[in-house]
Parts: structure tokens; sequence; C-alpha cells
């Protein structure tokens, strides 16, 4: 596995969406990057909202731009953690990358057996703060499938 | 315009143009140009992807294919002065986006790009023949999804 190809990418949205729709009970669009940060694959449920699509594909871009979950990088806007570790010198991320830089939590990064860095899965449209439901659960569910 | 409809597209438009022996990246919107689903062929070009998505966009907004859209800097044809090179980001000329007319209803619109022009336009062409025969293989009635939230 040495790159993300389509079929890989479509592995991965439709366990996701699978997940989204029987488990979280949402409607959301997941997005697919390669390792550039270029879309492989965009899918938008049923019924999700229109520009969730942008905002998957936002965030996948992040995440495989930060070789990091975006979650990790929401946390370091969070003013709460100011003054604390890696807490004091975010703010500046604001608006970066050309205004593609998106840290709401949601993109997660998928490495080869080598942790090499090969793509990013991104998803929006999932509201968070039900138990595990949100859109980095359902980010996770495709990272899983593709490790399957 | 639904996923599944807007999935066996792609599907088809992706065997279609493999069996051309092109790569392109094919875009799905619905009836008010918003993206539904958008594939790249492993190997086209990065920005075909936005390129697809654009067209597509121009096709539903306007109701017809892309290319024609390029008729408002005509002065003989009425919409003689329309900005078509500034209106806005998405607004393209470039031929290969489709609307997708269901008895002059139009339920969405398909872009592709990747190789010429011409050749969008056969793709985008083959994957229109195949739509309605897709739409009565899936047959009426699909159900919501069930609605579960989860563990507690």
């Amino acid at each position: 596995m040495k790159e993300l190809t389509l079929e890989l990418a479509l592995k991965m949205l439709e366990a996701a969406e699978r997940w989204a729709k029987d488990i979280a009970g949402f409607s959301c669009s997941i997005a697919v990057v390669d390792k550039a940060g270029a879309v492989i694959a965009v899918h938008r449920m049923d019924g999700a909202a229109m520009a969730t699509t942008d905002i998957a594909i936002e965030k996948a871009w992040t995440a495989v731009a930060f070789k990091m979950p975006t979650l990790m990088g929401s946390r370091w806007l969070d003013p709460r953690n100011m003054g604390k570790l890696m807490g004091d010198h975010a703010m500046g991320m604001i608006g970066r990358g050309k205004g593609r830089l998106c840290f709401i939590p949601g993109g997660i990064p998928v490495a080869d057996e080598e942790n090499e860095v090969i793509g990013a899965i991104g998803c929006s449209g999932v509201p968070s703060g039900v138990g595990d439901i949100s859109d980095t659960s359902v980010s996770q569910a495709g990272v899983t499938a593709l490790y399957e | 315009m639904n996923l599944e409809v807007a999935k066996n597209l792609l599907q088809t438009g992706i065997k279609k143009s493999k069996e051309m022996g092109k790569l392109c990246s094919i875009a799905i919107v619905d009836d008010h140009g918003w993206l539904v689903a958008l594939h790249r062929m492993d190997g086209a070009p990065i920005p075909t992807a936005e390129i697809a998505r654009d067209k597509a966009w121009t096709a539903a907004a306007f109701r017809i294919p892309s290319a024609e859209v390029s008729q408002f800097g005509d002065p003989n044809v009425s919409g003689y002065g329309f900005n078509v090179q500034n209106w806005n980001e998405r607004l393209t000329t470039i031929p290969g986006g489709m609307p997708i007319l269901n008895e002059g209803r139009l339920i969405g619109a398909i872009g592709v790009c990747g190789e010429t022009p011409k050749e969008d336009v056969i793709i985008c062409q083959n994957i229109l023949k195949d739509i309605f025969r897709e739409e009565r293989e899936l047959g009426p009635g699909r159900r919501k999804p069930r609605k579960k939230y989860g563990r507690r």
C-alpha cells in the first residue's frame, strides 16, 4: 500500500458512509485526498447540508498537510489552552494556507506500513457532543476499513 | 439526484473512460449546482477535479451544456453582454458539462474533465445514455436510512 488509489478511497468512503448512516444516524459529506492533498473522491450523503463537501475537503487537506488529525490542531486554537503545552502560539494559524486551513475536528491522515502519510480522509456534517458520535469517529471508521 | 444515483453514474463513467483508455475526473452536482459526488481516477491531473466540478456547476446553473454558455459572447444571441469571463470562480465555457434532464426537468448535472474537450463530451454523452436505464434498475421506493442514536 504505497499510495491511495480510487479503489481504496471508495472502500474507505463506503465504510464511513455505512457508519454514519447506521450507527451515527446523521447524513454527512466525506472526502478522501491523496498525499498531495488533491481530492480523490468526495461523497455527499442524501440530506447532508450543501456546504459540507467543501469543509470535508478542507479538513482532509489540513490533515495531510500537517500529518496529524485536525482534532489535534483544534486544541491549538482553543483559547482555553492558552499557556499550556502547544497552546499559546497557534492563533496565527487562522487564515493560513490561502484560507484552506481548517482545524475543525474531523480530518484524519492515513499512513502506510512505514508510517509515511499517504493521504487523508475528512468528514463534515455530523454534530458532535452525542457520545462517541462526531466527524472524527466517522472518519475513523473509514481509516479502520482501509487496514482491514 | 441522490448519492446512490450519483455513484452509479460515476461507476459507469469511470468504466467507460477506462475502456477508452482515458484518465479523467467526473463530478455530479444536484439540481442547484451543489456537489454530490466527485471521483478523480488514479493518475488524472490534480486540477481536473475542480474543473470537472466547475463544468457541472455551469451546466446545472444554465440548464444547457457548458460549451453553449459561450454563445452569450455572440452579439447576435439574446443574452449578449453577460459577463462570462468574470462572473464567478465556477462559470466556465469549456465543453464537458451536461445537464441531466428528466422530462424537461433538471435533476442534476455532470462534469467530465481530463482529456481534450471533445473526448470529455463523448464520455459525458456515454454516461447520460445509460442514466435512465440505471434509474429503472434501482427501482422506486428507496428506503430512507433508519435513525439510530448509538450508544448512550
